[in-house]
């Protein structure tokens, strides 16, 4: 009952006029920064920050967490159509996505891109409602050991992720994981490989890394080939998934939905974790795992679910104890200490047309989203049809923008710059760089944890399998590691593998 | 044609501004930044946002917040130790890192004391002292004499090797005779989470971080820094009062610009820092940070930086604690 009351709480708050103007121009703004790659959330949210000041605390909020969601939207149609993560957490979208678009099936991928936002975004609402409290609890449960073990299975699932061959894969993962090490070591304070550059002290910027990895390397390589890119021309009835699509796509995006709520509750695992867990989940269970990266359906509804369903589970944190999950609700945060509220875990009771206002204003967003982004799927499909000698250099110039607005460092350009070499060499051997990037993002927390559980049991490693949740994450690497190892599912591999 | 319209445009823009300048013979004449070296959101960020408009105003110019992040701040106040010296590139940060610095780092890029010129603090921040409920102790004698009982069994969280809040713990206990291990994070609302969760034990940080969880109960208030007790914990006591040493420790926010900057530039800008501080929405939106203002001027700044440079240099040779 008293849920009832919170719901239509939040809803009386939400659907204040001025609130849902609010709503929108935060959808819109998020919607139109995804698109571009480069220009992420969390920039234009510190942006922003200094306008919202003069806002009520509920309409600053539900802007600002409108323009997270939505840049979840937007970051997928560029990763579909261009194959340029516009967020890192779209990174995934376009292994599947991107082919789909290749074979011309670009408008059913846009579709079920935003289907699955849609469906995971109001699935992620009832969680956060129902599920605040007791999610948070457990949240808190976890320490430097639990963290340890998840992080452990996080990279299982990375060299499982990658589609090729393991060595190949463990490769890069060992490669992430050593220039995860650059910076000053957070336990002992001691600086590695920085070579005394300041700008490396904090260790290598996720972001550019991505961004020239993923986004420049591919451009390089799109110049080698002449211009012979599918222009999709489609009606829009063409746009629409068919009813097979849909059927194929449902029970990921359901599973999508469940790993993103789980995993987006949990502070500290980023974007990037529950779209590969996802993919790596529905890889895992697929029939036929080598259509996936060849354009499966499936490999696009997991991880977009999972990526909205996490964006949006990350407030719960926030919101039920004024804990942040990530940068982005680190910047929440300070969006409330502007308006006078001091987060924390009174706001719920305090404050709790504020707190149940955003909650509602998310699904009213996400409806939004879902009306202003179904027909705008032509106009993004549009954008294939603009030559490359325009797309690309607009393209270069927004991550260059992007890039050194992240901290305003010119370094971070650069190192961007090089990392797209180093992509396009990738690109030339055929290793794929998902899982260097998935070490780069992992490895040093799971350095930090790993010697903080060891600092804090005076070095006696029977924590990780004497604490039963970490017990359960190790238990389920060793089950994966079993799977991989056994001599049927090694065929099967060489078999997708000589395909 | 197009060109040649262009270049009358810029003759007539640059004529312009020549007409302009002499009429304007303030000191300020192109917009004025003030560089947080910290990330978007935290305390130094959001007093320059604060700032900003009002000096805007006073000034006469457009001033911009710009974050630059990194390398504990030393990225951001490098940039302002090598800026032209003319007062329209400001630092605000916490000084108590630029106090560490020297120590802190062998190779440091620039010299605090002489590429930095003080303009004024801004405001002080008090720190709390807190533990997990797990800890058997509510005061600070308790917390002392449970310490002395089980050696290396608390954990102090802080946030970062070398950050102030890891300085203080290490002086505390040097001081007490107790021996409690030093958990570093990445940064004090990670620490503050470690010890609400009971991953570590106790924390020392500041009061707009650590508040709220007291308040709730999901921590124990054992004792705060500052002159007199927080109106929120009015059971709390001071480190004065439980004669703890280092009783002023705390976050001490200032302004400051490029090293040679003219004495009258700095002056100037220290004369509209006072008036901003007495402002009471000012005043207000700080009080909300869970600080005091502190007017002043920019000698004090630069006391507090030579006095604080030596006492914490002390303990940082003693504790033999590096970032290198």
């Amino acid at each position: 009952m008293e849920l009832f009351d919170n719901l239509l709480l939040g809803l009386s708050t939400a659907l204040q006029l001025n609130n849902l103007v609010y709503c929108l121009i935060g959808v819109v703004i998020g919607t139109a920064i995804g698109v571009l790659p480069g220009i992420g959330p969390i920039p234009t949210v510190a942006l922003l920050l200094p306008f919202t000041f003069g806002l009520e605390p509920a309409s600053s909020l539900i802007m600002l967490a409108g323009i997270f969601y939505g840049a979840q939207y937007g970051g997928s149609t560029t990763a579909i159509l261009v194959n340029v993560p516009g967020e890192t957490s779209s990174v995934v979208t376009c292994l599947d996505g991107h082919e789909m678009a290749k074979q011309g099936r670009a408008g059913p991928a846009l579709a079920i891109a935003a289907i699955s936002s849609f469906f995971a975004g109001t699935v992620a609402t009832v969680v956060i409602a129902v599920l605040s409290l007791p999610l948070a609890a457990l949240a808190l449960k976890f320490t430097a050991v639990e963290y340890f073990s998840l992080l452990v299975l996080g990279l299982f699932a990375a060299v499982i992720l990658a589609h090729g061959s393991v060595a190949k894969s463990l490769a890069m993962v060992l490669l992430g994981l050593m220039i995860g090490t650059v910076g000053i070591d957070v336990n002992s304070g001691v600086a590695r490989m920085t070579f005394g550059v300041p700008a490396l002290a904090d260790g290598l910027d996720f972001v550019p890394v991505a961004m020239g990895l993923f986004g420049l390397a591919e451009i390089m390589a799109n110049l080698e080939r002449p211009e012979t890119r599918q222009v999709v021309s489609q009606k829009l009835r063409d746009l629409v998934p068919s009813w097979a699509d849909l059927k194929a796509a449902f029970p990921a995006m359901l599973r999508g939905t469940f790993i993103g709520s789980a995993l987006g509750v949990l502070p500290g695992g980023g974007a990037a974790l529950p779209p590969f867990t996802a993919y790596a989940v529905e890889k895992k269970l697929a029939r036929d795992p080598s259509r996936f990266g060849k354009g499966a359906i499936e490999g696009v509804a997991g991880p977009e679910a999972a990526n909205n369903a996490g964006a949006q589970t990350s407030f719960i944190p926030l919101l039920t104890l004024g804990i942040p999950a990530n940068a982005l609700m680190a910047l929440m945060i300070g969006a409330l200490m502007m308006q006078g509220i001091q987060p924390g875990p009174q706001v719920m009771t305090e404050q709790p047309q504020l707190v149940w206002g955003v909650i509602a204003s998310m699904w009213t967003g996400n409806l939004m989203l879902l009306i202003i982004n179904l027909p705008l799927v032509g106009v993004w499909v549009s954008m294939l049809k603009i030559p490359y000698r325009l797309l690309f250099p607009a393209i270069v110039l927004f991550c260059c923008i992007g890039t050194y607005g992240i901290s305003n460092s010119v370094f971070n350009v650069w190192l961007m710059l090089g990392c797209a070499l180093v992509g396009y060499f990738f690109i030339k051997v055929g290793v794929e760089p998902a899982p260097l990037l998935l070490g780069l993002v992992l490895g040093p927390q799971l350095e930090e944890n790993f010697r903080r559980a060891m600092q804090l049991s005076d070095g006696d490693p029977s924590v990780f399998v004497t604490r039963p949740i970490s017990a359960l994450l190790l238990g389920i690497v060793v089950l994966l590691l079993a799977a991989l190892l056994s001599p049927a599912v090694l065929r099967k591999r060489k078999q997708a593998l000589s395909e | 044609m197009t060109l040649r319209l262009f270049k009358a445009a810029v003759a007539a823009l640059a004529l312009g501004a020549a007409f302009a300048a002499p009429a304007s013979s303030q000191t300020f004449d192109r917009p004025v930044r003030i560089v947080v070296p910290f990330a978007p959101g935290g305390t130094s960020d959001i007093l320059a946002r604060l700032i900003a408009p009002k000096l805007q105003e006073a000034v006469g110019q457009p001033v911009v917040v710009e974050n630059k992040p990194g390398a504990a701040g030393n990225i951001g106040a490098d940039t302002v130790a090598k800026a032209k010296p003319d007062g329209h590139t400001l630092l605000l940060m916490d000084i108590g890192s630029l106090a560490v610095a020297p120590s802190l780092f062998p190779d440091l890029s620039y010299n605090v004391e002489n590429d930095l010129a003080p303009v004024g603090m801004v405001m002080f921040g008090p720190y709390v002292l807190a533990v997990n409920p797990s800890v058997p102790a509510k005061s600070v004698a308790e917390l002392v004499a449970y310490a002395k009982a089980n050696p290396g069994k608390l954990a102090v969280a802080n946030s970062g090797v070398g950050a102030l809040n890891h300085i203080t713990a290490v002086a505390l206990a040097r001081n007490l005779g107790i021996e409690w291990k030093n958990v570093p994070y990445k940064g004090g609302s990670a620490a503050s989470r470690a010890v609400v969760s009971g991953e570590s034990t106790v924390i020392i940080n500041g009061v707009t971080a650590t508040l709220p969880f007291v308040t709730s109960g999901q921590l124990v208030g054992i004792a705060v820094t500052g002159d007199k007790r927080l109106p929120a914990l009015p059971n709390v006591e001071t480190f004065k009062e439980a004669k703890l040493p280092l009783d002023d420790a705390g976050t001490w926010q200032a302004l400051l610009t490029s090293g040679k900057t003219p004495p009258e530039v700095v002056a100037k800008l220290n004369a509209e820092l006072q008036k901003i501080l007495a402002m009471p929405e000012i005043q207000e939106k700080i009080a909300e940070q869970g600080g005091m203002v502190r007017p002043g001027t920019a000698d004090a700044v630069k006391t507090w930086l030579s006095t604080n440079t030596k006492a914490w240099g002390e303990i940082i040779r003693a504790a033999d604690i590096k970032v290198n």
